[in-house]
């Protein structure tokens, strides 16, 4: 993922507030979801970017292929409570 | 006078300047206030925490997620065929534990009911119609991406923290919700799994078969009903109970299902159709349970990492202090207040994350912590700052809860809010005082916070304390328009006449609580014990009182009579005509009677069916594991688990303008006759000559404008709005509301819920005197088209109230108040009215006044009118400004403006 389209609800150090914004971990301070965000990015887990992700060729939906069922899945969703999240090396 | 050009040749003259100039004395004052803006008298603030926690909030968009409906969905999807309890507790269990835990610094008590600060989400298994029909929409407004300037993003004004219009990466959801853009296509697609499998749709389906039907769906058209309560939300209005985690622990309750579920397998134990349900019964509450336990861990493990990566030792150890109590509460019985504080809340979200509910109210629960609390203070270790403190961050918590529904629910029943009522004070087991000193302490968070939830109410009895009540007194001086009053002993004589024939008894009455906004509900008592010492613990015993038949416009049926059946702001013909002349006073009363049970017949059919499918597929199993006698019995609520079955209701609004405008007719057509009925059905379809309010913008009826050439009317309005007013002691029109009333808290016993129980009367408003007053033409009683109704059910109708305070006590009591689940009697008062400690004396006789008459409920709004037209211009400028409106408190800001309008329009008491 390019440095471009990565957003704050991306990082790991982003505490979500509302669908605007969030609370950095690192500097306490209020930031916007959709502004640059700096060098100490740290990937959360995310669908997105989860190995067991397959995109379907829908925009945002694709594939978990952890299961046997293969049931579909959002780019976005959060994946820390996850159990089969495995990151995307 | 205001004037203005308008097209030409045509001045712009409200009806205020119109009355004025005829010198007709209807005024929104009782006195005279004084010339300048008068702030309330107390104020106070809230420890550095909680008010940082608190402005967080200011600045927090309510905002969906879906974490919850993805993870419920797709293990619900995958269990085709699983016994529908069982299934349903799989989803349940995977929801939870994949919620993302957000702990925000500063804070003592954590969890959410989703990842945002304010986050809430659908829930499709309920209803989907919305997003499906909105698809397009949402999809356009998905694709809108852009970059919003900071300032855009950050701008909080009229709608406060509701996302009232879509923005940047933002979607707007019912003018309400804001959820990411890169969200909506995975919301679309959940919706669409739900198609024809929702309650929404499945009740539909089968509501279509019920005879009456298509009367139905007209009620629903013309607003003469405002909404579907099986779908839209199916739980509520009721009081939760928290005893059985708080005194087994979660371990326990696990040990006590797998110990019941071994009896009972295999066993119907006499009973031939539910006693082999007990099984999946007990099978469910084990999976719910290690669902919460994983979501509560999943919490204890992000505290733990948070302090391993804080530098700040003072947060690290608060981190690591959340940590303990989360992995203690998890399995046990608390032992300390803050663990008893956690659980509770924790056990809060829990039960409002299963369903859409609005009004799961915490009921009495400065008593139900009483034993942690007394301990922990004789102990030492548990100071009175200590709890405040806590308080203070639970009451954020509970303001922080937001309920997704459909937006008709969520903007013109709720105003958004949710209805978490805390009940003080009433009588214990025994029948002795049971207010306490963690009571005080509620009321001394509750006014140095000044939130809106959890709202407050006194169940007043005479044998409460003074110094007590002054305590509740002083809060509502603060402005919060709580503690609400509600008479205890009036309200222990409804329960006893709607749920003696379950096994009522006069003690259990006394467990009683406030539902919702100030319903009734059935409570019982427990004995918990403590460290080997034990108490009787009160809480909810009883279904929802949020379902039934919810809420009949009364002016709009009265509307049908006079115009035969016709809705002529639809169009349509609702009723079928009763093509009487009406002659008579009485032909008109015995026609409405007719069309009231019409509408209550379909209505209630219909909710039934949707209710019944609620209960087979969608059926509640933590609040079926809280409730008694669930666990005891092995039953959930659909199978009549629960002690008290007979809560479905038939709830009323706009009550006091069908009144006026039947004293009206009486009066102008039948009596005098000055008016033929003709001469008045004119006079309404052309609304007197005046503008519709949303020509005009303003929902109140002074605001209104005439319209050029609308002087025709003049003489027929001025007669209507000076006929015979409820709230001035008048004989003729209170007895018109006694008639009714009697008939009306008769009648809905004649109906029957789904679990075969009476229904009752319910006669709150909440905000519905807003949209259901926008449906319906001008009334006879002079009001005009589309403004809003008086409030609640006992409130007068604005500026009609011209006697004093005592004159409408003595109006509103002219029935009996314990054949209802309540009345709502809302009073606005002056700062100055009620000044220092005599004036704090003068409110509380003037409470004690009201009940000793028999009334069940009154709440004050002490603010100076003046105030509220200035937040109306600056909303900016009022975030945090609180406003009581009908059963309610919410922030100014997050009122829709009929609402706003309504309160600024109530009459201004100056003296009491």
């Amino acid at each position: 993922m390019s440095q471009e389209t990565l957003r704050h609800n991306d990082c790991m150090n982003f505490l979500a507030v509302d669908v605007t914004k969030g609370i950095c971990r690192r500097t306490n301070e209020l930031v916007l979801i959709d502004s640059e965000v700096c060098g100490s990015f740290t990937t959360l887990p995310k669908c997105k970017n989860c190995a067991f992700f397959k995109e379907n060729g829908q925009e945002t939906i694709g594939t978990c292929t952890a299961e046997k069922t293969q049931p579909w899945t959002f780019q976005d969703l959060i994946a820390v409570t996850c159990e089969m999240y495995a990151e995307n090396k | 006078m205001s004037e203005k050009s308008v097209g030409v040749q045509e001045v712009t003259r409200s009806l205020a300047d119109i009355l004025q100039e005829k010198g007709i004395p209807i005024s929104f004052q009782y006195g005279k206030a004084p010339e300048e803006m008068v702030d309330r008298e107390v104020s106070r603030e809230p420890t550095p925490r909680a008010k940082k926690l608190r402005d967080l909030y200011f600045n927090t968009y309510s905002s969906v997620d879906l974490e919850f409906p993805y993870w419920y969905t797709r293990k619900y999807m995958e269990l085709d065929n699983e016994v529908p309890i069982v299934r349903r507790a799989l989803a349940l269990k995977s929801a939870f534990s994949h919620l993302t835990p957000s702990i925000y610094p500063g804070e003592l008590l954590v969890m959410g009911k989703a990842h945002y600060y304010r986050g809430s989400f659908p829930m499709p298994w309920l209803s989907e119609s919305f997003y499906v029909a909105k698809e397009d929409e949402l999809y356009q407004e998905a694709l809108k991406r852009g970059s919003a300037s900071a300032g855009e993003l950050s701008k909080f004004g009229a709608g406060g923290g509701n996302v009232t219009k879509s923005f940047g990466n933002v979607v707007s959801i019912a003018g309400k919700f804001g959820i990411r853009s890169e969200e909506v296509p995975a919301l679309i697609k959940l919706a669409k799994q739900w198609v024809g499998k929702s309650v929404e749709d499945l009740g539909h389906k089968y509501e279509m078969m019920v005879p009456e039907y298509e009367l139905k769906e007209k009620l629903m058209r013309s607003l003469i009903c405002m909404f579907d309560s099986g779908f839209t939300l199916p739980q509520g209005r009721e009081v939760i109970n928290y005893y059985y985690p708080l005194q087994y622990g979660f371990d326990g309750l696990i040990e006590l299902a797998r110990k019941r579920k071994a009896e009972v397998a295999g066993n119907a134990d006499g009973d031939g159709v539910k006693g082999m349900d007990r099984l999946y019964y007990y099978e469910a509450v084990i999976h719910v349970i290690e669902g919460l336990q994983k979501w509560i861990l999943n919490y204890a493990r992000e505290a733990r990492r948070l302090a391993g990566i804080t530098t700040d030792p003072s947060q690290k150890k608060e981190y690591e202090e959340i940590a303990e109590t989360l992995e203690w509460i998890a399995h046990n019985q608390p032992r300390t207040f803050r663990e008893a504080l956690q659980l509770t809340y924790t056990l809060h979200i829990a039960v409002l994350n299963e369903d859409a509910i609005s009004g799961m109210s915490p009921g009495r629960l400065g008593q139900v912590l009483w034993p942690w609390y007394e301990q922990g203070t004789e102990a030492g270790h548990l100071s009175r700052e200590k709890v405040l403190e806590l308080l203070e961050c639970h009451r954020v918590k509970f303001t922080c809860i937001d309920c997704f529904a459909s937006t008709g629910v969520v903007g013109g029943v709720l105003s958004g809010n949710t209805f978490n009522n805390l009940s003080m004070g009433g009588l214990t087991k025994d029948g002795n005082p049971a207010s306490n000193d963690l009571e005080k302490l509620i009321i001394d968070a509750a006014m140095s916070l000044q939130s809106p939830q959890p709202t407050l109410s006194v169940l007043y009895d005479e044998k409460l304390p003074e110094d007590f009540l002054l305590k509740a007194i002083e809060c509502v001086k603060t402005g919060t328009g709580y503690p609400a009053w509600m008479n205890n002993q009036g309200g222990i004589q409804f329960l006893m006449g709607q749920y003696g024939s379950e096994g009522m008894t006069i003690p259990e009455a006394r467990a009683i609580a406030i539902g919702g906004c100030l319903e009734t509900s059935p409570c019982t008592w427990h004995p918990l014990t403590l460290n080997g010492k034990k108490y009787w613990v009160p809480g909810g015993a009883g279904q929802p009182t949020s379902v039934g038949v919810h809420f009949i416009a009364n002016p709009k049926i009265l509307e049908c009579v006079l115009f035969n059946g016709y809705d002529h702001r639809l169009k349509e013909q609702i009723y079928p005509p009763h093509n009487r002349r009406l002659e008579t006073y009485g032909d008109v009363w015995e026609v409405y009677k007719q069309y009231y049970e019409m509408t209550v017949d379909a209505l209630n059919k219909c909710n039934n069916i949707q209710h019944d499918i609620w209960r087979k597929n969608n059926m509640t199993v933590i609040n079926s594991f809280l409730k008694p006698d669930c666990l005891e019995k092995g039953q959930h609520i659909g199978n009549m688990g629960y002690r008290y079955n007979a809560t479905f209701n038939v709830e009323s609004c706009g009550t006091i303008n069908m009144v006026n405008s039947l004293a009206a007719l009486k009066k102008l057509v039948y009596e005098e006759k000055k008016y033929t009925l003709d001469q008045m059905r004119e006079a309404i379809l052309e609304n007197f000559g005046f503008k519709t309010a949303h020509e005009v913008g303003s929902f109140s009826l002074f605001s209104q404008v005439k319209k050029a050439g609308g002087e025709k009317y003049d003489k027929i309005h001025s007669d209507c709005l000076l006929a015979n007013k409820y709230g001035n002691d008048d004989p003729f029109v209170d007895h018109i509301l006694r008639e009714y009333e009697e008939w009306f808290c008769e009648m809905c016993h004649n109906y029957e819920s789904l679990y075969a129980r009476p229904l009752y009367a319910c006669q709150i408003s909440v905000s519905t005197h807003g949209p259901q007053g926008a449906a319906t033409l001008a009334t006879p009683d002079g009001r005009l088209a589309g403004t809003t109704y008086a409030d609640g059910s006992m409130s007068a109708y604005p500026g009609t109230d011209r006697n004093g305070p005592y004159a409408l006590f003595n109006s509103a009591t002219v029935w009996d108040h314990t054949r209802s689940q309540n009345s709502q009697l809302n009073l606005k008062i002056h700062p100055s009215a009620v000044k220092g400690l005599e004036g704090s004396r003068k409110l509380l006789e003037l409470t004690r006044a009201y009940m000793r008459r028999g009334a069940f409920h009154i709440q004050y709004n002490i603010v100076d009118s003046k105030v509220l037209r200035d937040a109306q211009a600056h909303p900016e400028n009022y975030r945090d400004l609180l406003i009581r409106v009908a059963g309610f408190t919410q922030y100014w800001v997050e009122l829709g403006k009929q609402i706003q309008d309504e309160v600024i329009a109530r009459t201004e008491y100056e003296q009491v």
